[in-house]
């Protein structure tokens, strides 16, 4: 049924915004937005795999050049779009879930923000459009604005500002990037652009080829929290509500995968592109690791650990090979799953406690075992311990950067897995297992059921690829070698 | 005519820099944000310049056109119908940020960067 | 002619509004820079972009400034 696919976008969009418009209704609107993030993960899966052409406009070849041209936007549907849009679609049904649970009133604007963010990644991801994908770039940084504002803890409006402030100059300049590629193709579509690089029709030399190059590469260094944009990225996960900064991470990572592959499609032929791909993820796994080993507040520690797992998934794409871009994108899915397993955990301890500072809790073993045994698990997962998924996805990691000759780079990535683990213990011994400071009141305080019952689904899905990796790597594998 | 497109570029590349100049080094969040909608207006200005075809027509097919000199002699409107959308998308994020200053603006009581944004790093250690 | 001058007076309103000392002036400059970009719009042969940057950029995005302007303060360093 290859009418589902546009409606993947369509369905969240339409339904933020009636809800933001019939927010009136308490009880209706709780129970459509339910039924609604139900069919979210349910629609990618029923439809068939193939191409929609918007308005119905198929390619047409011109026969004097023989040429394919595409004049629609064009939506293209794999088992790659399939999995991510499936896994973003069960995490904001889960996000919607907890929220609904969470308050008796709810927020109409916020349930709009939150649909409008889903809508916009699921349309980065399936578009084989630039321009459409950088509409869709800057609807999502609106949502994310929006969530980071909504939320109670203080000094979040600042924060959505900066990010906004920074966000309205980096779209700009990745704007320009696409009308130099749209001054030298005369195309948007990311077909026809990357068949008119590889035919020799641009000079892929050129110094406009190259700007365009640098000024998308800022726009996606912006988008993905990379460096210099960890910092800011880190702090909006911080100041957003738990289930939001769950979201937020999965739409950062989402929307980064997909603007790395458009430009992979059309950059792939440059050296430099991988070169500077494979810089500033490294630069990204360090400083996230680092700075995360300095932090206080566990919020923004799991922020720059995010950030650094970040790192991991360039690393795959920007060596290049097969392999290792199967790896990066399997990392990116586990890293989806992972983390917002760690944020749900992590806010139910919030929950809990009232308190964010490391170094004011402790014993919460004794009061939460089953929050506790869930994220040690989870941060083992991060780590890269077996039999979890990100073992999986990290060994596929270093395995390629060996099989690439880099054995630095494996040995660098073994190295920050390493310090992840010791960052993730050393937080999880001063939260739950060292004693428990005498002005900590935890009697009575209760971890709100719908936190555990998605902490357990995501611990499930962990455990799930980590022992069956084959369910998505070999799906993944064909993608890529269909885009290679 | 190809002074006219070379006037064009360097009034959008004027205004992007005017805009990245404001944006990065003046104080004042409000006039912060004029330059980024500067910023906006010259990128939309550089696309524009792109669909730009000297002695050209405008894009519309009329009646009595003939469409092989139609097609020779019209501008390219992919371009246009991008920086349309470009424009609006400028224009609600401009709406956004502002609305964000009027509530900080209550807060702070004013305008100024330095206070607004950069002090929160600061008031967070002074808490801990 | 016509967009020689335009463009000197779009660079030249831009300037302007970022140098003025009241607000209300740079939001009302930013309307100048607008509307003379929707002219040069139309010279470039984009009549439909034309419209409607004459309605965001020299009616909307000054209304919205003077708007945020109102409701905070006027003099700006």
């Amino acid at each position: 049924m290859n009418e589902l696919i546009p409606l993947m976008v369509i369905v969240p969009l339409m339904a933020a915004l009636l809800i933001s418009a019939f927010s009136r209704f308490n009880t209706a609107t709780k129970v459509f937005a339910f039924v609604v993030a139900i069919c979210l993960p349910i629609i990618p899966i029923a439809s068939n795999y193939g191409l929609h052409y918007f308005g119905g406009y198929a390619p047409m070849l011109d026969n004097v050049t023989s040429v394919m041209y595409h004049p629609a936007i064009t939506y293209s549907f794999t088992f790659l779009q399939q999995i991510f849009i499936a896994m973003i679609g069960l995490l904001t049904f889960l996000v919607v879930f907890v929220y609904l649970t969470k308050y008796r009133k709810v927020s109409g604007p916020y349930l709009f923000l939150l649909f409008l963010g889903t809508a916009a990644v699921t349309a980065m991801l399936l578009t084989d459009d630039i321009f459409h994908m950088f509409v869709f770039f800057e609807i999502l940084a609106l949502a994310q604005v929006g969530i980071v504002a909504a939320s109670s803890i203080d000094y979040s409006y600042e924060m959505a500002l900066k990010y906004m402030v920074l966000g309205s100059i980096g779209s700009p300049i990745m704007l320009l990037g696409i009308g130099f590629l749209l001054a030298l193709t005369g195309s948007v579509n990311v077909t026809d652009i990357a068949a008119a690089v590889h035919n020799g029709l641009v000079d892929a030399t050129s110094p406009v080829f190259l700007m365009s190059l640098g000024l998308i590469f800022f726009g996606w260094l912006y988008a993905s929290g990379l460096p210099p944009f960890h910092t800011i990225k880190s702090g909006i996960y911080s100041k957003a509500e738990p289930h939001g900064a769950a979201l937020l991470q999965s739409f950062t990572v989402i929307s980064m995968i997909s603007i790395v592959l458009i430009m992979f499609r059309i950059y792939a032929t440059l050296p430099i592109f991988e070169v500077l791909i494979v810089f500033f993820s490294i630069l990204a796994m360090i400083l996230g690791v680092s700075l995360a080993l300095t932090q206080t507040d566990f919020r923004r520690m799991i922020g720059f650990l995010a950030v650094g797992e970040l790192g991991f998934i360039g690393l795959g794409i920007g060596l290049g090979t097969n392999f290792s871009i199967t790896a990066g994108l399997f990392q990116a899915l586990n890293e989806i799953i992972i983390t917002a397993l760690l944020f749900i955990g992590f806010g139910a301890i919030v929950e809990a406690t009232n308190e964010v500072d490391t170094r004011k809790l402790g014993g919460l073993l004794a009061y939460h075992p089953k929050v506790s045994i869930m994220l040690l698990i989870a941060g083992l997962a991060m780590a890269g311990v077996p039999p979890l998924s990100g073992f999986q996805s990290k060994l596929m990691l270093v395995q390629a950067s060996l099989s690439c000759g880099f054995p630095e780079i494996s040995i660098l990535a073994i190295m920050v897995s390493i310090a992840t683990f010791v960052v993730f213990v050393k937080t999880f011994y001063t939260m739950f297992l060292k004693p428990k400071p005498n002005d900590l009141d935890l009697e009575g305080k209760e971890v709100p059921r719908a936190m555990i019952f998605t902490m357990a689904i995501l611990l499930i899905i962990v455990v799930l690829f980590g022992v069956y990796p084959d369910l998505v790597t070999s799906g993944i594998s064909n993608f890529v070698g269909g885009i290679l | 005519m190809a002074q006219t497109q070379l006037a064009i570029l360097l009034t959008s590349v004027a205004l992007i820099v005017i805009g990245l100049y404001s944006a990065i080094f003046i104080d004042n969040i409000i006039k912060k944000i004029i330059g980024i909608s500067f910023i906006e207006e010259g990128a939309n200005l550089f696309i524009v310049a792109i669909g730009y075809k000297a002695g050209g027509v405008v894009p519309i097919l009329m009646p009595g056109m003939d469409t092989s000199w139609f097609a020779t002699n019209a501008a390219y409107p992919l371009p246009f119908g991008l920086v349309l959308t470009s424009i609006v998308i400028g224009a609600s994020t401009l709406a956004v940020m502002l609305a964000l200053v009027m509530v900080l603006y209550r807060r702070y009581g004013t305008l100024s960067t330095k206070v607004m944004l950069s002090d929160t790093a600061k008031q967070e250690e002074y808490n801990e | 002619m016509l967009e020689f001058i335009l463009c000197i007076i779009t660079v030249l309103s831009a300037i302007l509004a970022l140098i003025q000392k009241d607000l209300l002036k740079a939001a009302i400059l930013t309307g100048f820079s607008g509307g003379a970009l929707a002219v040069l719009f139309q010279i470039l042969l984009a009549p439909d972009v034309a419209l409607t940057q004459a309605i965001v950029g020299a009616a909307i995005v000054p209304v919205f400034i003077a708007l945020a302007v109102k409701k905070t303060q006027r003099e700006g360093s």
